[in-house]
């Protein structure tokens, strides 16, 4: 019995350990997305990655549509490396800026892009809502 | 099955208000969150979703911790430290661990105490501090708990700010970590002094926590 209930709690941890981790991955790879498409100067794509409020503020600050306005944008383009995952929201490093990502009920979208620290104050991001 | 109900209706009754407000917490709890969400563009949470995430978890261990601080505290502070009147506080003269044959332990033992308070050693050690070693470890998983969780829930924050996560040292040595923690034992110590204070000149007919209506205000160590 004893033995039934470590194993039970065994199962219940690798299961939690592999949730966070799959949801690593799906933040990594959408931020991988939003990266080969900005690389690839898909403005159609890069609008898809992004979250829509994010991509709405960018049409509207640009007064274009989104695709528009992405495609006048400057954004580093580079490769995901560390991606943090804290409840609904990752922090993903691209080697040449970070970017900021959601879950939302459409999956991982980029919510910030093109973030530079700030010391402690908060990242400052050339896209953001 | 009366019977049982009647002798442990204190458990019970308690039992039970503890599942309620934890569920009422988890409605409220989960309502609140979204409505911040809303505001950060994040998703909505199911009552399920809610009640498994760290925000849930942090908050309901912040109020675990300091409930067994305070029990914890007022099991070992009043093995020293007495309040004459109260009846919270034993005799003013017994302030202390006391004897052997004041806690009945050894061949001081009664023929229904405890087993292991017969047995002397480490046995009787270990049953004579169990209730303060038990709140301690209860107190101590519990702010653990807190400060995993409560790091969980921060960095989310964080990361929804657009700032960088902290580390766990990081996180229990933040401003938001100390503030749910303080705000927490501050209301817990000033309930444990207003039951002390309270109970030497007030009364509560046929409360334990009281004296006797009828005890005069000098009387310490008196339930009613």
């Amino acid at each position: 019995m004893k033995w039934n209930r470590i194993a039970a709690l065994a199962v219940c941890c690798g299961a939690l350990a592999a949730c966070g981790s799959q949801r690593a991955d799906d933040a990594s790879a959408a931020a991988e997305a939003f990266l080969t498409a900005l690389a690839d100067g898909d403005a159609a794509a890069v609008c898809a990655a992004l979250a829509p409020e994010t991509a709405q503020a960018l049409a509207s600050s640009e007064d274009q549509t989104c695709e528009q306005a992405v495609a006048a944008l400057d954004l580093p383009t580079g490769t995901v490396g560390e991606t943090d995952v804290w409840g609904d929201r990752a922090q993903v490093r691209t080697g040449t800026d970070v970017l900021f990502l959601a879950e939302l009920d459409e999956g991982w979208k980029v919510v910030a892009a093109g973030c530079e620290p700030q010391g402690e104050r908060p990242y400052e991001c050339e896209v953001s809502a | 099955m009366r019977r049982a109900l009647r002798d442990n209706g204190l458990s019970i009754g308690f039992g039970l208000l503890f599942l309620a407000a934890l569920v009422g917490q988890a409605f409220a709890g989960r309502a609140a969150f979204n409505e911040r969400q809303l505001a950060d563009s994040g998703r909505q949470l199911t009552l399920l979703e809610y009640v498994t995430s760290s925000d849930f978890a942090v908050d309901v261990a912040e109020n675990w911790q300091s409930e067994y601080l305070q029990f914890l505290l007022f099991v070992l502070a009043t093995v020293w430290l007495v309040q004459r009147g109260s009846n919270e506080s034993k005799l003013v003269e017994n302030a202390g661990t006391e004897s052997d044959e004041q806690q009945k332990v050894g061949k001081h033992a009664e023929p229904d105490s405890p087993e292991w308070a017969r047995t002397g050693g480490w046995r009787t050690a270990v049953f004579s501090t169990s209730l303060g070693v038990v709140m301690g470890v209860l107190f101590a998983l519990s702010w653990l708990a807190q400060s995993i969780a409560g790091r969980s829930a921060f960095n989310a924050e964080r990361l929804a700010q657009f700032q960088d996560p902290l580390t766990w040292f990081g996180y229990v040595g933040s401003a938001d970590f100390w503030n749910r923690t303080l705000q927490n034992w501050q209301s817990e110590f000033l309930a444990m002094v207003s039951i002390v204070v309270l109970s030497i000149y007030l009364r509560q007919r046929g409360s334990p926590e009281s004296k006797p209506v009828g005890a005069p205000h000098d009387a310490t160590q008196e339930s009613g």
